[in-house]
């Protein structure tokens, strides 16, 4: 046990988190079959919406960050209307320019302070320490008042995940997630049948954006730091593996994703200069012999009836 | 047919994948036992390192880990106090630099850090260490505000704040400037630092600005700002970017007639700007704690070690303020009579009084900022020489 509450995997656990939450937006956007690559913009919007209200406005981050996320959905509503009538790799290359657009007006706005970045921004974890502090409490049954408060972030974290993944299931079942399949399954049907398309991928959008905002809120007050270089290019890539390697049907595909992608780099830290080699070998691997992603609905549905009733889902 | 051959296909991959997983786990195994043998000899301070080793900065984080590891061979050859490095590549990523601190302090329980490469990755990883109460110091942070992050937080590379009016003001007096033009980089957090400095040193000194030019990193066609800048002709030119950036603005700015002297921000402190600009570079000013050209016997035998070790390369200043780095570490843990304790090795670090290395004599102030002088250097026949 206490070696599991070691700071180290605490924070590599509080990175698979919000990387979790990203793949849960990454998810919202493809359950309507849009390729959207603006989820790093998103996040860089909701992160720096995030700091800007507690660092320089002295807002409450439990405020900030559900702002962050609201304000990353707006914008998306925004540039949502012209940029949901493309398609396929046509929406993947617009919204792929929006997140460059994103991070060129933050590298070039002041209140964002350039290419400089917003430093000193308060991490949850010292938040909770001074409140834990303020009640007298530093030590916890031989545990530091750090490895408590991260502790704390984790649950914190875990919850919002499960709020998601419960969220998505029932939105899943619901009349909205119905069209969203119908949607993804065929767009000109979709129509047909009477479902305004446009509402709907819309919205897949927005929710996507939300949560992308918020996991950009997140991590600004989990890194203590944030810069233009954060949200760049290949962040949106790596959101976009968490899918591809966990599959898109289900929502605890791309957490899965999350979860290995993260995990990776760490467990092969001892491989030092090979570790990256290794990472792209299994992409390429996963890429040949499991196109769809690790879990698909026939993965679930096989396991279903090998293990009997009352398994996942 | 298609499903042997799709049997085939997984079979040989599995091969491939799994000889690529004996080969890693064998250069695992193979690095072990030389990280051990240090530690051998009773206690040896452990001391974590966060460089830049894999990517586009690497080149970076390899001078550093050069300079790095011939300091620990002279120190533990010394026998005074012994070290034993442990590195983490960072990738010059944030949440790599997290990850790798928090690994150094919990998992591997270092008595110190010495790193990381980018000021960025040290706005990130600064604040835990500072939190942990495990001393952390930047060989190559030079941004403002870094030692602000905490008590544990020190750094021995001359910031830019402090380095560049020393070069810019120099350049004043020799050349008399009255009206000049500003470059930078606009997109590189470090740059844009430098211009800041360099903009209030010319405001203090009175000089005129006749025009501000942005560019961005990589960037490789100058010739829009620079044929503005020779429009207006200025007595000279300050330029804020790192040196592949540099080198390209003074290969275009002679081209089309700017004769006028460069004075640069720590971009410009790199043979590869000579190298890259060729007789372009020439007229170039830059202050720099590291000057190989010193006579100094210190400075002349940390050349000569590491010309020997390193196939004849001369150390630039990312690692001779490495292997400094790792000296005042020596020395501090020598003090603090400990090779364990973090907050007793704080307080020695915290006061070092002039120590001599190879970037010359060095003090830590209250805020636990570098005290150190620069050269000023200037560009001469395709060499580095003394601005006097």
């Amino acid at each position: 046990m206490a070696i599991l509450l070691n700071q180290y995997y605490l924070q590599i656990a509080v990175f698979v988190m919000v990387n979790a939450i990203l793949g849960v937006s990454i998810y919202l956007t493809l359950s309507t079959g849009q390729l959207s690559l603006g989820n790093a913009g998103f996040m860089s919007i909701g992160a720096y919406t995030c700091a800007i209200l507690t660092v320089k406005a002295g807002l409450p981050v439990y405020l900030a960050i559900p702002l962050g996320g609201v304000a990353a959905s707006f914008i998306s509503i925004i540039i949502g209307f012209p940029a949901l009538r493309l398609t396929g790799i046509y929406l993947a290359i617009a919204t792929l320019g929006f997140g460059e657009v994103v991070r060129v007006i933050v590298l070039n706005l002041k209140i964002t302070n350039g290419a400089l970045g917003i430093s000193g921004i308060p991490t949850l974890g010292t938040k909770i320490g001074k409140i834990l502090s303020s009640f007298g409490m530093s030590k916890f049954g031989g545990f530091s008042a750090q490895q408590v408060s991260t502790l704390l972030v984790l649950v914190i974290l875990l919850l919002v995940l499960a709020f998601l993944i419960f969220f998505c299931i029932r939105l899943n079942r619901s009349r909205v997630g119905r069209a969203f399949a119908a949607i993804k399954a065929d767009e000109s049907a979709a129509e047909a049948m009477g479902i305004n398309t446009t509402y709907y991928k819309l919205l897949a959008f927005a929710l996507g954006a939300l949560i992308a905002g918020i996991a950009g809120g997140l991590s600004a007050h989990l890194t203590f730091f944030i810069g233009p270089k954060d949200f760049a290019y290949h962040r949106t890539v790596e959101i976009l593996l968490y899918a591809v390697l966990g599959g898109s049907d289900l929502v605890i595909g791309p957490i899965v994703g999350a979860l290995i992608l993260t995990l990776l780099p760490e467990v092969l830290r001892s491989a030092s200069n090979y570790r990256l080699m290794i990472y792209g070998a299994l992409l390429v691997t996963m890429m040949a012999f499991r196109p769809q992603g690790l879990i698909s609905e026939e993965t679930v549905r096989y396991w279903k009836g090998k293990l009997g009733r009352g398994s996942k889902q | 047919m298609i499903t042997m051959k799709k049997g085939l296909i997984k079979w040989f991959s599995g091969m491939t994948i799994g000889a690529l997983l004996l080969t890693t786990a064998g250069c695992g195994g193979g690095a072990a036992p030389a990280a051990n043998s240090g530690s051998q000899s009773g206690e040896a301070a452990k001391i974590g390192v966060i460089s830049y080793l894999t990517g586009g900065g690497a080149a970076y984080g390899q001078a550093i880990k050069e300079g790095l590891d011939l300091a620990k061979e002279e120190i533990n050859a010394q026998g005074k106090v012994k070290v034993d490095l442990i590195y983490e590549d960072s990738r010059g990523d944030k949440t790599e630099a997290i990850n790798a601190i928090n690994k150094l302090i919990n998992k591997d329980n270092v008595v110190g850090i010495i790193g990381p490469t980018l000021s960025g990755e040290m706005f990130a990883a600064g604040p835990i260490a500072d939190q942990a109460g495990v001393p952390i110091m930047g060989t190559s942070t030079t941004a403002e505000g870094i030692p602000a992050l905490g008590n544990f937080v020190f750094r021995n590379a001359l910031p830019e704040f402090l380095a560049v009016p020393q070069a810019v003001e120099k350049a004043i007096s020799t050349y008399n400037l009255k009206k000049v033009a500003v470059m930078y980089s606009n997109n590189n957090d470090w740059a844009v630092s430098g211009y800041k400095t360099i903009e209030s040193t010319l405001k203090k000194n009175g000089v005129e600005i006749v025009a501000t030019e942005t560019f961005a990193d990589k960037d490789t066609d100058y010739s829009a700002q620079l044929t503005k800048i020779a429009s207006l002709k200025p007595d000279a030119v300050m330029v804020s970017s790192l040196y592949q950036e540099a080198s390209l603005v003074l290969k275009k700015a002679r081209e089309i007639g700017i004769t006028v002297p460069f004075v640069g921000t720590n971009g410009f402190n790199s043979p590869e700007l000579i190298k890259i600009a060729g007789a372009a570079a020439d007229g170039a000013i830059v202050a720099s704690p590291w000057f190989p050209g010193k006579q100094d016997e210190k400075v002349q035998k940390f050349i000569a070690d590491y010309k020997a070790k390193y196939n004849n390369k001369v150390p630039d200043q990312f690692a001779a303020q490495a292997y400094d780095a790792l000296y005042i570490y020596a020395s501090a843990l020598e003090q603090a009579g400990s090779t364990t304790d973090r907050q007793k090795l704080r307080d020695s670090i915290a006061a070092i009084k002039g120590f001599q290395g190879v970037t010359g004599k060095f003090a830590f102030d209250e805020k636990r900022e570098p005290v150190m002088s620069a050269t000023v250097l200037i560009i001469k026949d395709g060499q580095f020489t003394e601005l006097k």
